[in-house]
């Protein structure tokens, strides 16, 4: 487990503020936001590479706040890996060890050639590290990183140096290395593909601050800022009045209008005045007559744009705002949808998350 | 153009170099090394050398790391104070190191209490290379412990390093050809030495001094033997430099 309770740092003019966030024993979180939001330097604080003046850091319960880093066992693993020049793959992956309780050579290249073989690079072991691909140094820093047995494992941006193809089988490996060492992890990065497809726990930075946390599918389905909604890609994200059309019911949330421009929409609010509706893309239905049922918000809408991902279209419509729809391809061919084209379109207003 | 200039450069450094080296005949450098006078002055320049570029680097080596890696107020200042003996003129070196080292001042009263005499003597030659030559090592190791990534210190760190194992394990692997360059240069500038030596300490000679003692009492052809022995040492350090130095800045 590792705690951060108040965490306070600056590095040059930069701070940052308050920053409480738990990771539970083998649990893998994530540190998102975008560049220059402070993840960084957050793992240097974690690791004790930046001084802290407030707040404590506990790993598994014991508070690491005032030791150096030497004495922290929290393995790090920077975005462009930082594999130390003047030694082989080997070296490299051994440099921990000889502080590692009951070391010895044997033992030592006994570890070395375990985690070498789990990583997939034992062929590797008596090159030197340069000219290694960005994967291949990946995995070369990773079990450097693992080797001497860390009580959490802190990892910044690691797939940000190597191409998507390399990125996907990466993620993979991460996770499967992630189970079998059953390390607790926190990673830094700006993408959160990572949290959703890696993450028990997300926490999302801006400008020093952790906005928002949770588990990542929640933090994606249920923003709660339009920075948090626009940063993770939850969708569309449309400024607007909310106005109460209902009374309160017990949880005290009402039926209400959401106003923006020309485009009006009925959904479930807890508060009246200005907000953010965020809708997800695959929440907006398509037909080519009103929808019938339960769906509260029926609309004609124009075809503006459509853009062809894979088996998912996605559909941008003139609905008094821009808003983006996403179709499968079969739907798409079916309401032969095109610029210029008119469709009816469905949104159920418990689909409109006000933020 | 552009080639045709640089040309007109190169040969103004070369050619002077060339018509000294065509200079002497191999008899008149036999019986130069056969100089008991030039032999005893060649072995104290290059003792007092190794002498001035050991404490440039026992002193300078921290302060250059320091300066590569630290930010704090004042460092543009220390900076500029590393670099002041560059710009000054040599002799005016001379006759600072003389006020501030010299029997009658505080600090070379203290010393001189202490057996550590500076005027007309061999620590006197010691001072004059370590002025003017610490420079020189100072910013070559600055610069090459600037092209060690932090991060690489930070890693070794988190992999049990204290700070001096990581300087010793990580940091000086990879800034010592830098910081061993450095030394040399500033090794051939302390051998190079002449300005604030003759001024401090005249006597012992060093072959700088020796070789301009001789050009003005007996003329060219007594200096030419010594100057090209010194020509061929300060040739011999410059590949060495070339040798050692990081691919990079060649």
């Amino acid at each position: 487990m590792i705690r951060l309770d108040g965490l306070r740092v600056r590095v040059g003019s930069f701070d940052l503020v308050d920053i409480s966030f738990e990771v539970p024993t083998g649990g893998y979180a994530l540190i998102i936001g975008p560049t220059g939001s402070g993840k960084t330097t957050l793992l240097d604080a974690i690791a004790g590479h930046a001084p802290l003046l407030a707040g404590r850091v506990l790993a598994h319960g014991r508070d690491v706040s005032s030791l150096p880093p030497e004495q922290r066992r929290l393995g790090i693993v920077y975005q462009q890996y930082h594999l130390f020049p003047h030694l082989s793959v080997g070296e490299n992956i051994a440099y921990g060890l000889r502080y590692a309780a009951g070391d010895g050579s044997e033992a030592t290249a006994t570890r070395v050639r375990a985690l070498a073989g789990l990583l997939g690079i034992t062929a590797l072991l008596e090159r030197g590290v340069r000219g290694l691909s960005g994967g291949e140094q990946q995995r070369v820093a990773i079990a450097r990183a693992l080797a001497p047995r860390p009580s959490v494992l802190l990892l910044d941006e690691p797939f940000a140096a190597v191409d998507p193809a390399t990125r996907t089988i990466l993620r993979r490996e991460l996770r499967v290395l992630h189970e079998a060492e059953g390390i607790t992890t926190l990673q830094v990065t700006h993408d959160f593909d990572d949290a959703l497809r890696l993450g028990d726990m997300v926490a999302v930075m801006a400008e020093g601050h952790i906005v928002q946390q949770g588990r990542p599918e929640d933090v994606f389905r249920y923003p709660n800022s339009a920075f948090v909604a626009r940063f993770v890609g939850t969708g569309n994200v449309v400024a607007g009045q909310v106005e109460r059309t209902g009374e309160p019911g017990a949880d005290g949330r009402f039926a209400a209008r959401f106003v923006s421009g020309t485009l009006e929409l009925h959904v479930i609010a807890d508060r009246e005045g200005l907000a953010h509706a965020v809708i997800r893309p695959e929440d907006l239905l398509l037909s080519s007559t009103p929808l019938p049922g339960s769906i509260r918000n029926r609309i004609e809408v124009v075809v503006e744009r459509v853009e062809h991902l894979g088996p998912v279209v996605q559909v941008q419509l003139a609905a008094g705002r821009d808003l983006v729809a996403a179709v499968t391809t079969a739907t798409a061919s079916d309401l032969g949808l095109r610029p210029g084209v008119r469709v009816w379109l469905g949104l159920k207003a418990t689909a409109v998350h006000l933020v | 153009m552009l080639a045709l200039l640089g040309s007109m450069l190169i040969l103004f450094i070369v050619g002077p170099l060339v018509r000294l080296l065509f200079m002497a005949s191999p008899s008149g450098l036999g019986s130069a090394l056969a100089d008991p006078e030039l032999q005893a002055s060649i072995a104290l320049t290059v003792m007092c050398a190794t002498a001035a570029t050991a404490i440039a680097a026992a002193l300078g080596v921290p302060l250059a790391y320091l300066l590569a890696r630290a930010r704090f107020p004042g460092r543009r200042l220390l900076l500029g104070i590393v670099d002041l003996p560059v710009v000054i003129p040599h002799p005016v070196a001379g006759i600072a190191l003389l006020l501030f080292l010299g029997r009658h001042s505080a600090v070379g009263g203290a010393l001189a209490s202490l057996g550590l005499e500076f005027v007309s003597h061999v620590p006197g030659i010691v001072a004059g290379m370590l002025f003017v030559s610490a420079p020189i090592l100072v910013s070559g190791a600055r610069e090459a412990f600037v092209t060690v990534d932090p991060k690489l210190e930070r890693v070794a760190r988190s992999l049990g390093d204290s700070a001096w194992g990581c300087f010793r394990r990580v940091t000086l692997p990879l800034a010592g050809r830098g910081i061993l360059a450095g030394g040399i240069l500033a090794w051939a500038r302390s051998v190079s030495e002449f300005g604030s030596i003759v001024i401090l300490t005249y006597n012992p000679k060093v072959a700088s001094i020796l070789i301009f003692d001789r050009f003005t009492a007996y003329g060219l052809p007594a200096a030419v033997p010594a100057a090209v022995l010194l020509l061929m040492v300060a040739l011999a350090v410059f590949a060495l430099v070339r040798l050692v130095e990081p691919r990079e800045h060649r």
